[in-house]
């Protein structure tokens, strides 16, 4: 059985649709990274995975079961936009309304347990006002974790962090993921770092879902590549385009060349032509390269259907 | 897949679901200086009024002439309703704010993503909001006791007598009931957009406010509080049935 299964899911806001037909498996204790542009549909997917706003059509099943299911909804925790705390109350008592109403038996054993693991310990007496960015990202993850759910559902957990503060919830979210054991849907920008703990991915474009793959599928995936630096990059640009397929230019300033090709194939060729290569290295792309990759080819098939012609049989039939 | 977790949650029966969040409900308006805000008006207000108009309104002509006044009239035209019927108005701005704190603070978001049922939430709003008003119902009577005194009004009760009086704030109590519903249906209707659930519920509430005095004058007698009764709780949870549908069928986030 799945942890999250959603099938055929559409949701549309006035004229808008935000959510097409839209297929999605998280399967139990997988770590879920759900990748997408803004406004691509991931946290109105993640608002209807946590009933907070109605689909217009599709089912989503919890464990099995319509998420709509009180009995179900018991497993999940949910940090959505915000930790949903009132900002002149202390982390501790707001952590305590809310033990309260998850029916917690001994709610200060369990909140104590849940500001440790976020390490938030030491701000439990701190109004929710005066916490940090990051305090208040970790305090919202200690929110979800109240009660020890078996499904969390994170939306962009690490967003606007500093990088203390993104270290910090790294940590953080190893522990809760791969230590405890527990499924975790969790949508990010920051892709080099949910690369370090997920085991499934799910991209999704325009409210559809592009690809889905495991971590292993993923790093099958993700080509090889050759990245070489010469005294004539302009040059040896040129005629590497000549002879192979796809030739780009990083970021670094080395040439990329993302045919199956062995680097001394290329030295030699390159030495043929006159140009001696003063730097060359193999790598593998990365997740971040791979989406870029991905929506880039999905923009550019988007934009041929938009070009190829379906005149012919219209025009016909104006005649 | 090797970890599964179990849940760890107790079950819950509804009387158990309710009693927790009545007491975070509690625990929180208790602790909101809102509450104790409208709570210090609703004393005052009577005790400037009585103690004002009589000051300044000079002799026969003074608004008051008994402190009983401020609390019911045995009339029921526009002039009945300012006295202690004024609270309503205050439990309209009361209930809507506090409700709506819960949609922008998140708190609901939080709520009803894990555990909380519609229906819970609906009912320990409305006891609260019920529990308010009647504070505040009795805060301005304590206040006319007051300021009654200060002002050497007189205490004479006349026909209404004692029991009359006692059943006239029972039954203004009771009818709390049905005002806190509709507030508390317009403030989930709102969510966080307070200042929309204040005029609906204004608006809403204005249709009904003509009612208090009819049924709840100075000299209400028990079939008064029987009606206030029957009528708070019947409003009540039909219009808590349709906050309900609201809630279930509305976006709790934007």
């Amino acid at each position: 059985m799945n942890a999250i299964e959603i099938r055929n899911l559409n949701k549309s806001f006035g004229s808008k649709q935000a959510v097409r037909n839209l297929n999605m498996t998280v399967p139990q204790g997988a770590i879920y990274g759900f990748i997408g542009e803004n406004g691509s549909g991931k946290s109105t997917t993640e608002k209807i995975i946590c009933g907070l706003i109605h689909e217009n059509s599709g089912s989503v099943k919890l464990y099995g079961r319509d998420h709509t299911n009180p009995g179900v909804r018991e497993h999940i925790g949910v940090l959505i936009e915000s930790p949903g705390c009132f900002p002149n109350i202390s982390v501790w008592n707001n952590m305590m309304l809310q033990a309260t109403n998850l029916g917690i038996k001994n709610p200060e054993k369990e909140i104590a347990r849940v500001l440790k693991t976020v390490r938030m310990e030491g701000a439990a007496s701190n109004k929710f006002r005066n916490c940090s960015l990051g305090m208040k990202q970790r305090i919202g993850i200690a929110f979800a974790l109240l009660g020890d759910p078996a499904l969390l559902v994170l939306d962009e957990p690490i967003n606007g962090l500093d990088a203390d503060g993104m270290r910090i919830m790294r940590e953080v979210l190893t522990d809760i993921t791969r230590k405890d054991g527990r499924t975790v849907l969790i949508s990010s920008h920051i892709l080099g770092e949910l690369e370090k703990i997920a085991t499934h991915y799910g991209i999704i474009r325009h409210g559809r879902m592009v690809k889905e793959m495991t971590a292993q599928e993923l790093e099958e995936s993700c080509r090889t590549y050759i990245a070489l630096k010469t005294g004539d990059m302009a040059r040896t640009k040129r005629l590497l385009q000549s002879r192979y397929a796809r030739v780009e230019e990083d970021e670094g300033g080395y040439l990329r060349i993302y045919d199956l090709v062995p680097s001394r194939v290329v030295v030699r060729f390159l030495y043929e032509n006159g140009i001696i290569t003063g730097e060359i290295k193999s790598a593998r792309i990365n997740l971040e390269e791979y989406y870029i990759d991905l929506m880039q080819e999905k923009e550019s098939s988007a934009h041929r259907e938009e070009q190829a012609p379906h005149a012919p049989y219209t025009e016909m039939e104006g005649r | 897949m090797a970890h599964v977790k179990e849940k760890r949650l107790p079950s819950r029966n509804f009387a158990e679901r309710l009693g927790s969040m009545l007491r975070v409900d509690a625990r929180r308006m208790f602790g909101t200086p809102l509450f104790w805000i409208c709570l210090g008006i609703a004393f005052v207000i009577p005790v400037l009024v009585l103690v004002m108009t009589s000051a300044f309104g000079g002799e026969g002509n003074a608004m008051f002439t008994n402190t009983w006044q401020i609390i019911g009239s045995e009339s029921a035209d526009l002039g009945a309703m300012m006295n202690i019927n004024l609270m309503y108005f205050m439990m309209a701005v009361f209930v809507c704010l506090f409700t709506a704190e819960d949609f922008r603070s998140g708190y609901a978001k939080n709520l009803f993503t894990v555990r909380a049922r519609k229906t819970d939430y609906v009912a320990s709003k409305t006891i609260i909001g019920f529990i308010a008003g009647a504070l505040f119902l009795i805060a301005f009577f304590i206040g006319g006791v007051v300021g009654g005194s200060v002002a050497g009004l007189s205490f004479e009760l006349g026909a209404a007598g004692v029991s009359g009086l006692v059943m006239c704030m029972l039954a203004k109590i009771f009818l709390t009931a049905v005002f806190v519903a509709i507030f508390l249906l317009m403030s989930v209707i709102a969510k966080s957009r307070s200042w929309m659930s204040i005029c609906l519920s204004l608006f809403g509430g204005m249709l009904l406010f003509m009612m208090i005095p009819m049924m709840t004058p100075l000299d209400s007698g028990i079939m008064n509080v029987g009606l206030c009764l029957a009528g708070g709780a019947i409003f009540a949870a039909a219009i808590g049935a349709v906050s309900n549908v609201v809630l279930k069928k509305s976006s709790l986030v934007g």
